[in-house]
């Protein structure tokens, strides 16, 4: 049965955001089906044309296109009373205000105490690094500040990686990651909220970008618990991991017995590994070093596909570490249809990853891309609504 | 009136396992839902026992994906066993699972059966590769998903092998699974039916470098591995201080953090250099400002620079261990580092919710149910069964 639409269907979302989290966020929102209306200053968020670039001309940032696939787009100068009353029309039918403006900075139709009185139902999300409350709340947090500030930095790499440079700085995991996850974890709280405002009617809902990150590292302050501190050299695998074959690498992780039987089985038998004392977990992790270096030696005459293939056939868990081309081009991704074609504003015809989930009954999708800044100012601001390219007289 | 949680009310036959799964209900558990985590003695949760690859020989991690749930003892492989899951499901809001694909069908407990019964029901089902497609069945852990979504192949140093992404791609996926079993049991609020929704780890890896794969698929420029490094930022690295093992980030995206940067460290070399005079020259020569940045901040304790650079305007923060966390006054006060004390007495620190809600405020943590611990709650109050036919089926290994 297909329910037609989507799960946010008739949901207004504003969203004031120029960090990650926050329009991830939005993103998430609007592909779950909500109206997400962007309100940009004149001119645009800095985002717009931030490197890398999808086109040099005019120049479109990967990074924002990504975020706001999607979207609506208008400009409104909060500094301006037109400005003022535009962004009252627009709370004032709206379910959900997204904002990641600094507390310092969230002064007249921003404050919270103002949105609060004057729009009760409405749902007012606040996404900052390090929270709306507390001591730091002030802070500043880019992507690298937040990985460690969720305690994940402090313990990266582990592994092959950490075995050839013991001595480099922790590094961090590719690209937005703590960001996105802050973003994801404001969608939960998104969500919670509208589930219950028939009961509750709107709030403030204070979302911490580095309380997201330590939540998913939770593992961490629990192993203290237990009265182990983790560091990047305690917590790796004592055995299997980063794999280098002939040609890419392969992540191998074997946690019940018969896996690691069906490993030896893989790896062809070899003697070393039929020795009777290996089948014992624990003479395992202790032999752990050992393990590794004759499964390296193994791995460097395999091929990634035909390894996996053999091992995944058996029931052992391993991987490919797959590129973007590879990712782009699996035969997963075609037949799970993880990605649509849209055309972005300019007439660039993209492949867009849709979402992290899918919901055969009422299947996701990403609408267009974003228009350029107040694209559709006419739409949502009034017939007579000008796009607006530069700061306004108050 | 005492404020309610979001989820009161809400009910969750929760059937996961391991991290991922466990972590979604997790988060629908702290959100006010209850929890009944349906496990067996048959097959202990992999979380509840001993992990020898990690070096440990106590159960690892159970706790922070089990508190505050309810546990019941359940063998599914029994026929009594898969009537009880049904009518557990029959009273339920949401199901759960995150067993490889096609289990659940085994055992007579898929989506389609169980709406029969339960048209409102929301199930979500997590797994490494998805319900669908060519490597639905694969076997996973966390760093897999990473290395197969692209995520752990970017992750790295310029010059080295890919790098094993832990604990935080399970969670990350159970949190995306939290997002999709909201958005659905908000549709069902609406709609009055529910609907199966499909989490794959290895599709949450990928959302994280979407991106990268937009950059790809537009312009054929493939992304690689870039340690610290993030594109026309410098400095933007992990510097060490004053202490064993203790370092600062700090993160320079323009020019006037840079300018700002300059005045808090009062370093008059690095500001006639010819080398840093444009974000551009900066980017090119972000090996050469890493190395005088290490040397200043090498001076310092991470508080030390971070407190002088905040109050610059310049992003740093001290690189933090598990202990920094539980100790951190802010933390505290935010309330999602707490300390909680167990039925023995015993004290320990988790981390609690993450958001904080006005008018529905998240549950406080609970304490990790023991195996079975509500099954005279969950078989007896809510499903009507005598005290003598609960022991009955305990004999048989039903309820077990």
């Amino acid at each position: 049965m297909i329910l037609v639409d989507r799960p946010l269907s008739g949901i207004t979302v504003i969203e004031h955001a120029n960090e990650v989290a926050a329009q991830y966020c939005g993103r998430l929102l609007a592909v779950l089906g909500a109206t997400v209306i962007k309100v940009e200053p004149p001119g645009g968020v800095s985002m717009r044309t931030e490197p890398p670039l999808l086109q040099d001309d005019p120049p479109r940032g990967v990074l924002f296109e990504y975020l706001n696939v999607g979207k609506r787009s208008i400009t409104c100068d909060l500094v301006t009373r037109k400005g003022e009353a535009d962004f009252r029309s627009l709370l004032a039918s709206a379910d959900v205000l997204l904002d990641d403006t600094p507390i310092a900075s969230r002064q007249g139709e921003l404050a919270p105490e103002y949105v609060r009185a004057a729009f009760p139902g409405l749902l007012y999300v606040s996404v900052l690094p390090f929270g709306a409350y507390g001591d730091k709340s002030g802070y500043l947090g880019s992507e690298l500040n937040l990985q460690h500030a969720g305690g994940e930095g402090f313990l990266m790499p582990n592994g092959l990686a950490l075995e050839l440079f013991p001595d480099r700085p922790p590094i961090k995991v590719y690209g937005h990651f703590a960001e996105f996850v802050g973003g994801m974890s404001a969608v939960t709280a998104v969500l919670a909220a509208l589930y219950a405002r028939d009961d509750a009617g709107g709030q403030f809902v204070d979302v911490s970008v580095q309380d997201a990150n330590i939540s998913i590292g939770c593992f961490a302050v629990q192993r203290l618990g237990d009265g182990v501190m983790e560091t990047r050299h305690g917590r790796s695998f004592k055995y299997g991991g980063v794999l280098e074959c002939s040609d890419g690498y392969v992540q191998v992780l074997v946690l019940e017995q018969l896996q690691w039987e069906n490993l030896v089985e893989v790896m062809g038998n070899p003697t070393w590994a039929l020795a009777p004392e290996l089948r014992d977990p624990l003479e395992r992790s202790r032999r752990g070093a050992e393990i590794n270096k004759h499964m390296r030696q193994w791995a460097r005459a395999q091929s990634v596909r035909a390894v996996v293939e053999k091992a995944q056939a058996l029931g052992v868990p391993m991987a490919p570490y797959n590129d973007s081309d590879a990712v782009l081009g699996s035969d997963a991704v075609s037949q799970r249809g993880n990605f649509a074609p849209i055309d972005l504003d300019g007439g660039v015809a993209a492949k867009v990853f849709i979402a992290p989930y899918k919901f055969p009954q009422s299947p996701l999708s990403l609408g267009q891309g974003v228009g350029p800044a107040g694209a559709d100012n006419a739409a949502f601001l009034g017939s007579s609504a000008k796009i607006l390219t530069e700061t306004q007289e108050p | 009136m005492k404020k309610k949680p979001p989820l009161d009310g809400v009910r969750i036959a929760d059937f996961t396992l391991h991290a991922a799964g466990p972590f979604c209900t997790q988060m629908l558990t702290i959100l006010g839902a209850e929890c009944i985590k349906i496990e067996t003695s048959g097959r202990l949760d992999i979380f509840r026992k001993p992990h020898p690859v990690y070096g440990r020989m106590e159960a690892a991690t159970f706790d922070q994906v089990s508190a505050g749930k309810l546990s019941v003892r359940l063998n599914l492989k029994t026929p009594r066993g898969v009537e009880l899951a049904k009518q557990l499901v029959g009273i339920s809001d949401v199901v759960a699972e995150s067993f490889r694909p096609g289990v659940m069908q085994r055992l007579g407990l898929d989506y389609e059966t169980l709406s029969a019964l339960n048209p409102q029901i929301v199930m979500v089902s997590v797994s490494a590769a998805g319900q669908t497609g060519p490597d639905s069945r694969h076997a996973g852990y966390a760093p897999l998903f990473g290395a197969s979504g692209g995520l752990g192949t970017l992750t790295g140093y310029e010059d080295g092998p890919p790098v094993e992404v832990r604990h935080v791609m399970d969670h990350s996926t159970g949190l995306a699974a939290s997002n999709a079993v909201l958005a659905a049991c908000f549709a069902r609020k609406r709609t009055g039916r529910g609907q199966h929704v499909d989490v794959a780890a290895r599709e949450v890896a990928m959302s994280f470098v979407g991106d990268a794969l937009l950059e790809q698929a537009v312009t054929g420029r493939q992304q690689n591995r870039q340690g610290n490094d993030m594109f026309n930022r410098a400095p933007h690295n992990v510097y060490r201080c004053q202490g064993d093992d203790t370092w600062v980030s700090i993160s320079v995206a323009n020019d006037e953090q840079w300018h700002k940067l300059l005045r808090a460290t009062d370093q008059q070399q690095w500001r006639g250099d010819a080398r840093f005079l444009t974000q551009q020259l900066r980017w090119q020569n972000r090996r050469s400002i890493d190395a005088e940045v290490s040397q200043w901040v090498a001076q310092y304790t991470r508080e030390e620079v971070t407190r002088l650079l905040q109050q610059a305007g310049v992003p740093a923060f001290p690189s933090c261990t598990s202990r920094d966390l539980v100790a951190d006054s802010h933390l505290r006060e935010r309330g999602v580092i707490q300390a909680l004390t167990g039925p023995d007495g015993s004290v320990r620190d988790v981390v609690a919710a993450p958001w904080r809600f006005e008018e529905t405020p998240a549950r406080q943590s609970g304490w990790t149910p023991a195996l079975g611990e509500h099954n005279d709650y969950v078989y007896g109050e809510l499903l009507g069964l005598g005290k003598s036919e609960i022991a009955r089926l305990s004999e048989e290994r039903v309820i077990w």
